[in-house]
């Protein structure tokens, strides 16, 4: 059997899915023996950026037109576009700048441009291509990206969580944090994966997943609401990670 | 005649850029190393975020370097609110900032670099010939990522290191485990000075060098300490840190520059070394003379055994730091309670590509009002221009593919970190 051939693209971003991938020490060269790495510019300099390619991994978000470019480019070029991370899936970070005046901002970190500067507002990449598998996460989480790579190798899609953080914060016997301290925990409305990573270590969810479209907003809400916890505090930090569409707001 | 080389996209380096090199005669024109990585514009968004959203926002500026950017800003908001931590606190930082330069170092040494000196195009292609040297890489880059996960909570953004402490202290039973794997990291780092004195010499660009780099006070490390130094004898306090970083419009280049007294500096592992040297244990000392590097350097190809000197010295360093904490049995800790107040926190720390500066002013309620980050690659990217020039002009044969190759070592032993540098960087 031909090794599916495979690139790994970064477009904007901070190469923190990439570096998941490099941070399987135990795997990578079980991972690298098993499929055929094409064009992966952040490990090397022998990259085939025209083959056509099985699987395309694209972290990052589209924040100028050269990234636009190299997207609809590799989005040509595979058969299966996977987003790496919450940058690609939901736009991440830098759609923070969503409802701000986005000339100001640059202007705030960069001064007066006298120059033609390639920038826009920062977008996911289902906003420009088409994409077949979104992986989230701020990062990406180790053993999901595996058993992506398994099952893509076994002709599968993977089945991954697409229930609340609470669903694994329970599960592991947590205190929960906005109840019992009312804190602004993230965990009823962003998606699972991480095994409730943050709220074990008693720091309330911070979203960085992104939202769980199979959540159940009225009753986050009301619980929200019980205990005191302001709905803006609730959206404000929602949309650090991720532009939340009203109707996937609580 | 002109002659232009080029390097379009720089490989094994973080973020996107370039380097070009124009050429009348044998005469070095202009230089410069381009960046093409996208705004984000972070220091903006977090503008009107409140004191407790920021750390988590800002370490997204870079995966590699995330837990130095959280923890830089953690310390700067302490700055600006007063707040004083426990030596636990204090102890767990330490060894979690060592964590992430471990890891740093041992990608960049073996994954990034080492393919260079035995011309491969990467660490997967040289493991075919050598798989026991990546090997050997890719557990002590396991092992920073293993301290970064028992500390941080994570090895890429960490999220337990909060203002005021942690969220969690770890357990005896994860200390006693990280021991174990200290222990062998030990005699990793052992095995990787021997493998590392046999790379070829990289002996093509020599010339004086002004370092800089922050006086953590007491022992060498990375996170304590206000006051920074420079080889040329000079000093600085932190909250000063504009004096040193002045971005400089230079008519060669797109991007403004960092200049102290008018000339470049470099700043990472190889300027910590010069400066602070003598702080290192007899074994991390060894181990730079068997790798041949004698001080004062004058070579940016030194910051490669500079970064593996580091790395041998952390990994001694927190196996004593974890054998102290085993002994007197770390407590259980919530972090200090924190009353925000209006004011600007400035912090400086040692990332593992050099000083980092974070300044955030508040208002009364700890919303920040306005944000700077200067980066290590920042303030690199004048002195690495300076390195380019002086690569070229001492070449006598002046070929292009050799040349090229030199100035992407050279770029690479500056473990660039592009995705940081954008905040003062704007390429046309």
């Amino acid at each position: 059997m031909n090794k599916p051939k495979v690139g790994i693209i970064g477009l904007t971003g901070c190469s923190g899915d990439q570096l998941v991938i490099l941070n399987c020490e135990d795997q990578l060269l079980d991972l690298v023996g098993a499929i055929d790495i094409r064009d992966f510019l952040t490990a090397t300099s022998a990259n085939d950026t025209e083959s056509r390619l099985d699987v395309a991994f694209v972290e990052g978000s589209v924040v100028s037109q050269k990234d636009e470019d190299l997207l609809r480019r590799v989005r040509e070029r595979c058969t299966i576009l996977v987003a790496l991370g919450t940058c690609a899936v939901w736009g991440g970070i830098p759609t923070m700048d969503r409802d701000q005046d986005r000339p100001a901002l640059l202007r705030a970190v960069y001064g007066d441009l006298n120059w033609e500067y390639d920038t826009c507002p920062a977008k996911a990449l289902h906003e420009v291509v088409k994409v077949d598998l979104n992986l989230p996460g701020c990062p990406i989480e180790k053993d999901q990206f595996l058993a992506t790579v398994a099952n893509l190798l076994n002709g599968n899609l993977p089945l991954l969580p697409d229930y609340a953080v609470c669903t694994e914060c329970k599960m592991k016997e947590n205190n929960c944090l906005l109840i019992e301290k009312k804190q602004v925990c993230l965990g009823p409305v962003s998606v699972a994966g991480c095994q409730a990573r943050c709220p074990s270590l008693n720091i309330p969810c911070v979203g960085c997943r992104g939202p769980c479209t199979d959540a159940n907003l009225k009753s986050a809400a009301a619980t929200y609401a019980e205990n005191g916890v302001a709905m803006e505090d609730v959206i404000r930090k929602m949309k650090t990670f991720a532009p939340v569409p009203v109707s996937e707001q609580p | 005649m002109t002659q232009t080389i080029k390097i379009d996209h720089l490989a094994r380096v973080e973020g996107h850029g370039g380097i070009t090199v124009n050429l009348e005669g044998n005469a070095v024109k202009e230089v410069r190393f381009d960046i093409y990585e996208g705004a984000r514009l972070i220091e903006a968004l977090v503008v009107g975020r409140s004191w407790e959203d920021v750390p988590q926002i800002v370490s997204r500026i870079c995966a590699i370097c995330s837990a130095a950017h959280n923890l830089t800003a953690i310390k700067a908001i302490e700055d600006a609110f007063g707040v004083q931590v426990t030596p636990q606190t204090r102890a767990l930082r330490d060894l979690l900032y060592r964590g992430e330069s471990i890891e740093s170092h041992a990608l960049h040494v073996f994954l990034l670099a080492a393919p260079d000196y035995l011309g491969y195009p990467s660490a997967i292609a040289l493991a075919a010939d050598k798989p026991e040297a990546v090997k050997l890489g890719l557990r002590l880059k396991k092992l920073g990522n293993t301290i970064q996960e028992v500390i941080g909570g994570r090895a890429v953004h960490p999220v337990n290191s909060v203002v005021g402490g942690f969220g969690a202290t770890p357990t005896f039973e994860q200390l006693f485990a990280l021991r174990r794997d200290l222990q062998q990291g030990l005699s990793d780092c052992e095995a990787m000075v021997e493998v590392l004195a046999t790379l070829p010499p990289a002996d093509f660009c020599h010339t004086p060098t002004v370092f800089a780099a922050l006086d953590t006070a007491g022992d060498y490390g990375y996170y304590e300490g206000n006051t920074l130094r420079l080889t040329t004898g000079k000093s600085l306090a932190a909250s000063k840190y504009r004096k040193l970083t002045n971005e400089m419009a230079v008519p060669h280049s797109h991007a403004k520059h960092s200049h102290y007294d008018h000339k470049p500096f470099m700043v990472g592992s190889l300027a910590r070394v010069m400066l602070f040297g003598e702080k290192l244990t007899e074994k991390a000392q060894a181990a730079a003379r068997k790798l041949g590097l004698t001080l004062p350097s004058d070579n940016p190809m030194d910051n490669n055994k500079a970064q593996a000197v580091e790395l041998l010295f952390d990994v001694e360093y927190a196996l004593e730091t974890v054998e102290g904490m085993l002994r007197e049995k770390v407590k259980p800790e919530t972090p200090v309670e924190i009353k925000p107040k209006a004011g600007t926190g400035t912090a400086a720390t040692e990332a593992p590509r050099g000083t980092l500066f974070h300044s955030y002013t508040f208002d009364k309620q700890g919303k920040v009002t306005a944000a700077d980050v200067i980066t290590p690659t920042a303030q690199n990217l004048a002195c690495c221009e300076y390195h380019f020039r002086a690569a070229v002009d001492q070449d006598p044969e002046k070929n292009p593919a050799v040349l090229a190759k030199h100035l992407e070592m050279i770029a690479r032993a500056y473990d660039p970190c592009i995705s940081c540098s954008v905040h003062l960087v704007v390429s046309r």
